[in-house]
């Protein structure tokens, strides 16, 4: 069993026996419940307690000693009922305060208590004893208090807790489960609840925020539909692109095929076609570097360069056998998040796209498709497959650009041997020829850029 | 707060209140042992405490009770001093009694003085039969308290406790406090007055302990009001005989009563005995009387010459004369001894018989010292000197 009075029931109950000169006697008001409490722990299943809760809400004090019962401890009935009037069914138990006596039931307080119980009809009548204990010298007082329940055999005292009185170390201010049965206190809150609370009893706080919470919900999911919106988009422009870029190497191969051909027939010697795949890594940079200049779409003059357009093929030949490995890694589809570059382009796309971008008009580095350029230019293709192959983000602007950039193949081989000619890597040699393409303005500026 | 005496406690309590502890204390005698009276401790108040003046209300009272002293809460108001005080019994947490029981708490009247008094006896009464009612838990015990209470010598002198059991074996125990009807009233008077005590009621109390219940373990024991205790010998005359086992309580009191009577008839036939001796040597020796205890006749001293020679005599008559036979001290005027004292030698055997009357006695003492006296002589020129 458990008890529990409100803190100003108690400090009230004390003032009233504190500025009694003798003893003081009265009731107590609450009621008694049944709480059953269900617990699961891991040795078992549960388990089912079931105690009763003594709330003590208020207390009715006497006037004075004796007044509803004799000298003999009877008791009354109308004297009771004239003191208790209608709080006679919210009597739960009775308390008697006394000085500088035992924490002990009395001769005459049993005796009443026995009464009670049985005109009251509470088999659990709880009698609250205090008692205040004063130091001979007036120095210290103790108040105590015992809440007996007399009509059990054992375990007759029980512990009285108090809300917010006692362990100073907790911090927090807890709410007492005695409710405040004050009638102004209700009209109180009747009033002004209003303001507080809807029509539903909740807090209108609670409401507001969680209005605020569902329309932030909202947003959210649209925003959602948004990115998938432009996710299919950006899915169906990289279908597009990939596409393309297939169509123009496959383009590529041909016209490759075809001024193989042409070699083959014109020239009885074929001149080494440099297959060192040592510059692709520096035709990347540069090429990646390209990339990040700012792209205007510059048009150079595109004069088909008919043999650069059949070397690259050619070098596309030897690039792909050669820098077989990165192709296949470029060509594998790589799992990508939203906004990764999609597929790798196939090398000479690629190149062909960045060198497009940076590179200037002129034909020079097309010409001199015997000059180790060349390799370069395979370096340079290769280079895009590298670049492809990392995933360069560049691609996408590449492949709009590459778009744009779809009728201008020979330029943009043309710029790709310039490009190749800016990086110092290797040979040097190969790359100074190369230069002079570069030192085309365009080229310039964008090797400037990209340096 | 203990051992506060009656004084102290009257000039502590509440004036209105005054009157009641008063005969309380001072003249409050409340069961057998009426050799302790009744004490107050703990004076507390129940006021508030700035209340100035003495405004006790509430105290503690002890009360002798079958051997236990009960030790009782009593409350009252001091503001309200017209209200029937409180009880807390102590550790009798039982002990309820009927209020209808209890005329003089129904009717309290605080302008009587005695109010409180009589109705602390008849809490007692009432504690009486609470603990009457424990003690049929013992059927053995009970039968012994059956058995004594129809027998009216012991019945109405009875006071039992029984006590709690012992918590480990669970015996029960109980304590018979009984006064044992001994008339004392013919001791001499000269007996009791050597006593420093306000002698009060001479009582012989018997109390008997049973520390179990098939009463296997009897502790019997004599409590004497100091008077009666020195005019019987002493701590020696206490000595009763055991518990016999399996005996039975009303076999056992009387036996005991009939063992202090027989020593109370001694005494006083002691005392008329010495009396009549003395008589007789006065008649016998007349002017040789020198001096004799003329109150309680216990020695007597004499003067007699014989071819010449004075000598002293002097007679000491024990307590249990004529059973032990007097003691005779011849003392020599003449001589002393080396100590300074006048030479003496002490007979303690020669020929008596308590049958003798006191004029037989006179006789034959006579004709001893007759016969005796030249030894005597002798032996003082040997040793004494002059």
């Amino acid at each position: 069993m458990a008890a529990s009075i409100s803190g100003y029931t108690f400090s009230s109950v004390c003032y009233h026996s504190a500025n009694s000169n003798s003893d003081h006697e009265g009731f107590l008001l609450g009621e008694v419940r049944q709480e059953e409490t269900v617990s699961i722990s891991d040795t078992q299943i549960s388990s089912a307690e079931l105690i009763q809760v003594v709330e003590i809400h208020n207390h009715d004090p006497c006037a004075q000693l004796f007044s509803f019962y004799d000298y003999a401890g009877k008791i009354n009935e109308e004297s009771l009922n004239s003191i208790l009037k209608d709080r006679r069914k919210s009597v739960i138990g009775w308390y008697r305060f006394r000085r500088n006596t035992q924490q002990q039931m009395s001769f005459r307080e049993q005796i009443i208590h026995k009464q009670l119980t049985e005109l009251l009809g509470v088999p659990d009548l709880v009698f609250l004893l205090f008692s205040f204990i004063s130091t001979a010298n007036s120095s210290t007082h103790a108040l105590e208090y015992v809440l007996f329940r007399p009509n059990r055999r054992f375990n007759q005292r029980i512990t009285l807790t108090i809300p917010n009185l006692g362990n100073t170390s907790q911090q927090e201010y807890k709410v007492s489960s005695v409710p405040n049965t004050s009638l102004s206190y209700t009209q109180v809150i009747k009033e002004h609840g209003a303001e507080f609370f809807d029509k539903d009893g909740v807090m209108k706080d609670i409401r507001t925020i969680f209005q605020v919470y569902s329309a932030l919900q909202d947003k959210v999911q649209a925003v959602c539909g948004e990115v998938e919106q432009s996710e299919r988009v950006k899915e169906k422009i990289q279908e597009d692109v990939n596409k393309l870029k297939q169509q123009i190497a496959l383009r590529k191969r041909k016209t490759a095929e075809e001024e193989k051909r042409l070699r083959e027939s014109q020239n009885a010697d074929s001149h080494s076609t440099p297959e060192e795949n040592t510059e692709p890594s520096l035709a990347s940079p540069l090429s990646r570097i390209t990339f990040h200049t700012p792209s205007a779409p510059e048009r150079p003059s595109t004069s088909p360069n008919p043999p650069s357009y059949a070397d690259l093929l050619s070098q596309d030949d030897s690039l792909l056998s050669s820098s077989s490995p990165p192709t296949s890694a470029a060509l594998l589809p790589r799992p990508q998040a939203v906004g990764s570059p999609g597929h790798p382009t196939p090398g000479p796309l690629g190149m062909a796209l960045g060198l497009g971008l940076g590179l200037g008009t002129s034909s020079n580095p097309v010409t001199t498709p015997s000059t180790p350029y060349l390799g370069n230019g395979d370096g340079s293709s290769s280079d895009s497959l590298d670049r492809q192959a990392a995933g360069q983000e560049d691609d996408e602007d590449d492949e709009d650009d590459d778009e744009e950039e779809e009728d201008e193949d020979s330029s943009e081989y043309e710029n790709l041997v310039s490009e190749a000619a800016h990086l110092p890597v290797g040979s040097a040699s190969i790359l100074a020829q190369g230069r002079p393409a570069a030192l085309s303005p365009d080229g310039d500026a964008r090797g400037s850029q990209t340096t | 707060m203990n051992n506060m005496s009656p004084e102290v406690a009257l000039h502590r309590i509440s004036p209105e209140l005054r009157p009641l502890l008063c005969s309380v204390v001072r003249n409050g005698r409340v069961g057998l042992d009426s050799t302790n009276c009744l004490r107050v401790t703990d004076l507390k108040t129940g006021c508030t405490s700035l209340t100035p003046g003495p405004c006790c209300d509430r105290f503690k009272l002890h009360i002798p009770y079958a051997g236990e002293t009960l030790k009782w809460d009593i409350i009252f108001n001091a503001r309200y001093p017209e209200l029937p005080p409180d009880f807390i019994f102590g550790e009798d947490v039982e002990f309820l009694p009927e209020p209808s029981e209890l005329p003089h708490l129904v009717q309290w009247d605080a302008g009587n003085p005695e109010c409180l008094l009589q109705l602390v006896k008849e809490l007692i009464q009432q504690y009486h039969h609470y603990q009457y009612q424990r003690l049929r838990e013992s059927s053995r015990l009970l039968f012994e308290y059956d058995s004594l209470l129809e027998d009216p010598n012991y019945g109405r002198n009875m006071e039992i406790y029984a006590g709690r059991k012992n918590s480990w074996t669970g015996e029960f125990s109980a304590r018979f406090l009984l006064k044992l009807p001994v008339d004392f009233s013919d001791i001499p008077v000269y007996l009791l007055k050597d006593t420093a005590l306000d002698p009060g009621e001479d009582v012989a109390l018997l109390s008997v302990s049973f520390e179990d219940a098939e009463a296997t373990q009897v502790f019997p024991k004599l409590y004497l009001s100091p008077s009666i205790e020195h005019a019987l010998g002493g701590s020696s005359a206490l000595h009763i005989p055991a518990f016999p086992s399996g005996g039975c309580l009303i076999d056992y009191v009387p036996q005991v009563c009939q063992l202090l009577t027989n020593k109370v008839q001694y005494v006083i036939q002691g005392y008329h005995k010495r009396r009549e001796y003395i008589a007789a040597f006065l008649s016998h020796f007349g002017t040789g009387m020198v001096e004799y205890d003329a109150e309680g006749f216990t020695k007597l001293t004499l003067l007699l010459m014989w071819k010449d020679f004075c000598f002293l005599v002097h007679v000491d008559l024990p307590l249990y004369f004529p059973r032990d036979q007097p003691t005779l001290t011849f003392q020599s005027v003449y001589h002393f001894t080396n100590s300074g004292q006048l030479y003496s030698q002490v007979q303690k055997s020669y020929p008596y018989s308590p049958r003798w009357d006191g004029n037989e006695m006179a006789k034959r003492a006579k004709a001893y010292f007759k016969s005796f006296i030249p030894q005597f002589q002798e032996g003082a020129f040997a040793n004494g000197k002059l």
